[in-house]
Order: structure tokens, then C-alpha cells, then sequence
């Protein structure tokens, strides 16, 4: 198994009257394990363009009913660029440039209706974005010439 | 305007051949701008003891933690589930109105960017009736 970990810390002198630092590490874990680390990855950068509204991750029957993890940044600096991200139709909320979002991530094949494909789309501008999916498997496709 | 960073380290000594080092941090802007966000709901805990749907944030609703999250722009969420891993079965699901995000097992947190619009409630689904403790935050505008 492999030992990953995700760090957060958030901090701000001026937000509060008081200082905000908060900060929490976590292990990812195959979920119904108690210590037992993901031990597959994919990482990707892209430059997705504006005007369509993509799959950036896709459903699979590897990754149904466990834990997934997803980190995904827009790279761009231009603060008016931003991707939309959504789950199917579901709007999450919206990247602007050198935003981060980092989150668990289920993969559900019950329905359509339920479709938990990880979405995204570019507004004003492209925009290069880099992603992670920490996971516990993929579907390897049988070479057509196997 | 207020400065608000969220950093993120994520690495791995043993999931490839080298070692994996992400760092990244993003200032909190308003929508379009450099202009630091300045609204937040602080940072609250909320308890359950339910097995069925709890809302966590409902924006736009009077005289709850969301009353003043309105606007579809820029606002970023901060949830992490406070509960010891215990045998690992045991997770809170998260969700924006019916769609399930994912689960967020004892220990876990997440940071998300929030369509904070009327409606867009999050909301979390705990395993059983373990008492689940999460804590969250909203940064808005």
C-alpha cells in the first residue's frame, strides 16, 4: 500500500478580528480499511477551451463504491478566467484562476439520473487546468488487437 | 478587502517511483477580481446522531448559517468530517441538494468552490446513528 497524505491550512490576519489559521492532514485510505492507502493515480493537465461543457472524469466500474479522491487547480492567471465544475448537470461552483478544490469523490453507475461524471467547463477564456484522481482502480480497456 | 489563502499539500513517498509533491495556495477573491473576499459564516460544528439527510447550508435562508450566502460567484466551502477513522466503514455523505459528491470518512476533509444560489443546499448523510461531528466553513461574497 502507499502513504498519501493531503495538508490544508487556511489562513487569514485581516478576515476576523482574530487570526483564522486552521490546518488538518489527512491519510487516503481505501475506504473499509482502517490504515490501507490508495495506491493508484492519475494526474493530468489540459487546456480546455470555452463554449462545451466536458467530461473530465468519467464513471467506472472500478471505481464504484469506495473512495476516490479528486484535486483539481485552474492554472490560469488572468483573474476573470474561470471553469465551471459540476457533477452530471449539478453546477459545484465555479474555479477562478489559481483556484484549487480537493474532494471525495463517489462514483455512482445506480442510474442515469444519478450520473456522477466530473464536469467542467471554461468561461470568458480556455484555461489550463491540472487534476488528480487518487483512486482504487480503473477499468483497463482489452487492446482490440488482444 | 481581507487576505484568505488556502493551501493544499498533497505527497506520497510510495504511490509512484518518486516521490509525489503537490503544492499549490489560492487567495480567496471575490468573483473577476483581486479583491479579497471579506464575508465568512466562521467556523461552526454541527452534530448528528441521524442516519437520514441533514442540511449542513441552505443558502439564502433566514435566520439560518446560509441566510447571507446569496450570490453565485466565487465562495469556496471547507467541511471536514471530526470522527475518528474507527474500522473505516463508517463515512458522512456529502451532497449539493440530491447529487452525492462523495464520502467523507472520520478525519477527511474537503474544499470545494459553492454555487452559494437559492436552493443549492448542502447537505450530508451520516452512515448510521453514530454521533458524526463535521465541521464547516464558508468563505462568500
Amino acid at each position: 500500500m502507499a502513504t498519501t497524505t493531503a495538508t490544508l491550512t487556511l489562513a487569514s490576519s485581516d478576515l476576523l478580528t482574530d487570526n483564522l489559521s486552521l490546518s488538518s492532514t489527512m491519510n487516503l485510505y481505501q475506504g473499509g480499511t482502517t490504515a490501507t492507502g490508495l495506491e493508484q493515480m492519475n494526474y493530468h493537465r489540459a487546456i480546455i477551451p470555452t463554449g462545451t461543457n466536458f467530461d473530465l472524469i468519467e464513471e467506472s466500474d472500478a471505481l464504484k463504491d469506495n473512495s476516490n479522491y479528486v484535486y483539481i487547480i485552474n492554472k490560469n492567471t488572468d483573474v476573470t478566467d474561470y471553469v465551471t465544475l459540476s457533477i452530471n448537470d449539478e453546477v459545484i461552483g465555479h474555479l477562478y484562476a489559481g483556484d484549487w478544490a480537493y474532494f471525495p469523490w463517489s462514483c455512482n453507475l445506480s442510474a442515469a439520473a444519478t450520473d456522477s461524471t466530473i464536469e467542467l467547463e471554461a468561461n470568458t477564456h480556455e484555461c489550463i487546468v491540472e487534476y488528480a484522481l487518487f483512486h482504487v482502480g480503473e477499468t483497463l480497456v482489452t487492446a482490440t488487437d488482444a | 478587502m481581507a487576505t484568505t489563502t488556502a493551501t493544499i499539500t498533497l505527497s506520497s513517498f510510495d504511490i509512484a517511483d518518486n516521490a509525489l509533491s503537490i503544492s499549490n495556495t489560492s487567495t480567496f477573491y471575490t468573483a473577476g477580481t483581486n479583491t479579497g473576499i471579506t464575508e465568512t459564516t466562521g467556523l461552526a460544528r454541527k452534530k448528528t446522531s441521524s442516519g437520514t439527510n441533514t442540511v449542513l447550508i441552505e443558502p439564502g435562508v433566514a435566520n439560518s448559517v446560509g441566510a447571507d450566502i446569496t450570490a453565485d460567484k466565487s465562495a469556496k466551502v471547507y467541511i471536514k468530517n471530526t470522527n475518528d477513522r474507527g474500522d473505516g466503514t463508517k463515512y458522512v455523505t456529502i451532497m449539493i441538494l440530491t447529487r452525492e459528491i462523495g464520502r467523507l470518512y472520520g478525519g477527511d476533509w474537503m474544499l470545494i468552490p459553492y454555487k452559494a444560489a437559492s436552493g443549492k443546499n448542502l447537505e450530508f448523510t451520516a452512515y448510521d446513528t453514530t454521533e458524526t461531528t463535521l465541521e464547516y466553513c464558508v468563505f462568500y461574497e
